[in-house]
């Protein structure tokens, strides 16, 4: 019998294992200082191609200091910070040019229309003339703004502004589209609107990051999570990741004060985490249909209850504390 | 990037035809401003005045303010546009703020402001030329080089108009710049008297501001009365537009730059 080599029996690496995904974002000790602030603090993150990778938290937790370093507006103040394998801080020009950016400000030309916004937009990239002009249509059409093209910013309700800003900054064909607070102060149909066309290009394949305060939308959209609270990031992960790691499966929300429930030890035995909020106790459980059965076996029926699935926000409120900070 | 070499990059031309297209909006107006207040001095001044006063070696008053305020309109059109329409382009509509998330470099957008200012300088200019032309002026071959003189002061006066909408806080302060700079250098650039007859001191104040050269410039095209001298004051305006282009870096790339 001849002998096989062993080393004909090798796989070659690329077949060995799953193809390492391309790091897109990578961030090591990423720090923002504003003189005594300081907005963003040592924070660690990579983003991989074709994700959708989203920031979650309230106002002021950095959120929009860390994306403006991404897109290259502001410079970092230490750490280092790679963007397509690039240095932030050292080409931002040739980042600029395979980026798309969805600032928080919409910062459409109120002097030009609607067409006259993207290609100028374009021709900042060096596409000019009729390619141009066949992108613009075509990206107004897939942003359902076809017809709008001779509008001027004062005729375009919320959502179409944004969804015109989402249009030029694909204008450059984005190997990643970046986009801070895309829904903020848009109403429901209009958020649902943007929600759908960002999923649309997720699903293409784009890699999209995010920044955003609504749960729903980071649940909805994203991937891949990181909770971020006074420039630092809390948490990472799947959004069932996050809820079954700090909020578990359910939550049983009892309204009333304590005669409502058994003492507190005995309560601590039957769920994973308790808190108590303005008359209301949170009471974070695997199954709110034992929990029930549970209490009512020791002679608690809680009247006013709301018994729910744990969500994002459970999550987020464990971890930055249900009090308003302001 | 030193900011002269921003005036060759094909996104200040960009950024150059973006002020003409929003211009196209609103050109009748701004034509309609920008020529009614020369208009105003030229014929209040110049007729009004001018029946009591004649101005020694010019003749009449007409022939002596109608040249100057060519230099006078060079220079409030790209003051006005570089520091109070700059200020709205960055602050209140966003428009350098999306140019900068596109590749555009911050010394471009000043290259391409410097460039409207130069075209707007030329339209204005040009309209106030005809004007003069009218009232019997200017009816000389030398007044071809006034559009090259025009964009030269056009760019000469947005450049410290724009540092300055660069480093205010508020619109509101553009004010301290139009009264205690544009305003004095227009009483003593020589736009509505002539000089010679003032102190040492303030002829030597004249000779350093931008507009008492402009002034020289246009009065000796539109009079038809050149001679070498005015190739100093030619020089002067261009060795002042590559110094002062360095003033405004810092300021532009701390607003805008990264």
């Amino acid at each position: 019998m001849p002998e096989i080599d062993a080393a004909v029996l090798v796989l070659p690496p690329s077949l060995s294992k799953p193809p390492q995904p391309a790091v897109v974002v990578r961030a090591r000790g990423l720090s923002k200082r504003y003189g005594a602030l300081e907005a963003v603090r040592e924070v660690d993150f990579t983003i991989e191609a074709g994700e959708c990778f989203g920031f979650l938290g309230v106002n002021g937790a950095g959120k929009t200091t860390i994306m403006k370093m991404i897109y290259c507006r502001i410079a970092r103040s230490a750490g280092e910070l790679r963007v397509l394998g690039l240095d932030a801080a050292s080409h931002a020009q040739e980042i600029k040019q395979r980026i798309g950016v969805v600032a928080q400000e919409n910062a459409l030309d109120p002097e030009l229309t609607a067409l006259e916004n993207l290609l100028l937009y374009a021709s900042f990239f060096g596409i000019t003339g009729a390619a141009a002009k066949r992108k613009a249509a075509q990206l107004l059409e897939s942003l359902s703004l076809t017809g709008k093209e001779q509008s001027r910013l004062q005729e375009l309700s919320g959502g179409m502004k944004r969804r015109l800003v989402i249009a030029r900054a694909l204008v450059n064909d984005p190997e990643m589209l970046v986009l801070d607070e895309p829904t903020t102060g848009l109403d429901p149909q209009a958020r649902l609107l943007v929600w759908e066309k960002l999923s649309r290009f997720r699903e293409s394949g784009l890699t999209l990051l995010l920044t955003t305060h609504y749960m729903e939308e980071a649940a909805r959209l994203c991937n891949r999570i990181a909770v971020i609270d006074e420039g630092k990031i809390l948490a990472e992960g799947s959004p069932l990741e996050l809820i079954d790691r700090f909020a578990g499966q359910d939550v049983l929300e009892v309204i009333g004060g304590d005669e409502e429930l058994p003492d507190e030890r005995t309560v601590a035995a039957l769920v994973r985490r308790r808190e108590r909020h303005g008359g209301v106790h949170y009471l974070y459980n695997s199954d709110n249909r034992v929990l029930l059965h549970r209490l009512a076996e020791l002679g608690f029926e809680p009247k006013r209850h709301v018994a729910r699935a744990a969500t994002l926000e459970d999550v987020f409120l464990n971890m930055t504390g249900r009090e308003l900070v302001e | 990037m030193s900011p002269l070499a921003a005036f060759f990059r094909p996104n200040a031309w960009r950024v150059f035809r973006r002020n003409m297209l929003a211009w196209q909006t609103y050109a009748w107006s701004s034509l309609a401003i920008n020529i009614v207040e020369p208009f105003a001095y030229f014929v209040a001044l110049g007729f009004g005045l001018g029946a009591y006063f004649t101005v020694t070696g010019y003749g009449s008053l007409v022939q002596f303010i109608g040249p100057g305020l060519l230099g006078f309109t060079a220079m409030n059109t790209a003051t006005f546009d570089a520091s109070w329409g700059c200020f709205e382009r960055r602050v209140f509509n966003g428009v350098y703020e999306s140019m900068v998330t596109a590749p555009v470099h911050p010394l471009e957008i000043a290259a391409g402001e410097y460039l409207w200012q130069a075209c707007r300088a030329v339209m204005y200019g040009l309209l106030f030329l005809g004007v003069l032309a009218v009232f019997g002026l200017g009816h000389t071959f030398w007044v071809l080089l006034c559009p090259m003189i025009l964009a030269l002061s056009g760019i000469m006066f947005a450049i410290p108009a724009l540092f300055v909408s660069m480093i205010v806080k508020t619109q509101e302060h553009l004010f301290y710049y139009f009264s205690f700079v544009a305003t004095p250098m227009a009483m003593i650039g020589g736009v509505f008297f002539p000089l010679d007859k003032l102190p040492h001191w303030a002829l030597t104040i004249a000779w350093f501001t931008p507009l008492y050269h402009a002034v020289n410039i246009f009065r000796a095209l539109v009079l038809g009365r050149v001679g070498p001298s005015l190739l100093i004051d030619a020089a002067w305006i261009v060795a002042a537009i590559i110094l002062l282009s360095y003033l405004p870096t810092r300021a532009i790339r701390n607003r805008l730059g990264n």
